[in-house]
């Protein structure tokens, strides 16, 4: 079967908010920009629900939820609180905490994967971006 | 009468003269030195192998693109005593270089798999493969933050307990 087919539900959703899809043969690649972490995270469901596990080696999910910058961000970590970093980098000093819940303010994408963000005590770093979803 | 037997002795010295550059001979085996030297220029052309019979000068081998093919038939038609050129080089495109997209795989993987010490992860040719063990809980997480750094493929090695 082909991916395109065996992940239909998901290519469908995705293809609906303008991601682009391409079947490059033994992988899936999936990319784009939806509106809501709800949506990520609907579509990593239905990924789970398709290829329990993600044991199939045969989609690269890439969606990220489109961020403004200078826009409001809530910390989506598991329970702990968020570092925040002097630097785009894990190696870089901790400069403060953004607590599990909060919303901060996104001021700019260093990277994708780090954000500079000013928390409520206005205190300025870099967050990983991973654990950081736009609210509306 | 005595001009004339000088017109004619000139006559029958330009005939030789005539005869004798027709009749030279163009060895094949200059023509593909001078092909050969007239490619080498080129470091793309290095995969090129040229053969010449009567003249006609065959390439085969191997080059990267068709630009690179199509400049080793002018370069070799535009040699002295070339008649026509038989293009038979295949374009091989070359393996892509994975040398960067490795680099910033692997630094960005130190940032990704700093919150899951119980995984690890390899960087091949921008396949990213992931052994260990995880939480199921934790899985998802984990696999978006390493789609995100958009690799060429990820292969999950990992035990979901």
């Amino acid at each position: 079967m082909a991916l395109i087919d065996k992940y239909k539900e998901l290519v469908d959703l995705a293809k609906q908010y303008g991601a682009t899809v391409s079947d490059e043969g033994k992988v899936l690649r999936v990319n784009g920009e939806v509106p809501s972490g709800a949506l990520k995270d609907k579509m990593w469901e239905i990924y789970d629900r398709i290829d329990p596990n993600f044991k199939s080696n045969d989609l690269v999910l890439d969606v990220s939820v489109n961020a403004t910058e200078g826009g409001k961000v809530k910390v989506v970590t598991r329970e702990s609180n968020l570092n925040i970093r002097k630097g785009p980098g894990t190696d870089q000093p901790i400069v403060g905490k953004a607590a599990h819940g909060a919303i901060i303010t996104l001021i700019s994408k260093a990277n994708d994967q780090w954000w500079l963000v000013r928390d409520n005590d206005g205190e300025e770093g870099y967050c990983y971006a991973q654990y950081l979803e736009p609210v509306q | 009468m005595k001009a004339f037997r000088l017109v004619s002795m000139l006559a029958l010295v330009l005939t030789l003269g005539v005869a004798t550059t027709s009749c030279k001979k163009v060895k094949d085996a200059d023509v593909q030195t001078a092909v050969q030297t007239a490619l080498a220029a080129n470091p793309d052309l290095a995969g090129v192998s040229v053969a010449v019979l009567n003249q006609v000068v065959t390439l085969t081998g191997t080059v990267k693109d068709d630009a690179a093919k199509a400049f080793a038939a002018t370069t070799a038609t535009a040699v002295q005593n070339v008649k026509s050129v038989v293009n038979n080089l295949e374009v091989v495109p070359p393996a892509p270089d994975f040398t960067a997209i490795d680099a910033a795989l692997n630094t960005a993987l130190v940032d990704a798999l700093k919150d899951h010490q119980t995984v690890k992860a390899e960087v091949k040719e921008g396949i990213v493969t992931l052994t260990g063990e995880i939480r199921k809980r934790d899985l998802p997480t984990l696999m978006q933050k390493i789609t995100a750094l958009n690799p060429q493929q990820v292969v999950n090695n990992i035990t979901v307990k």
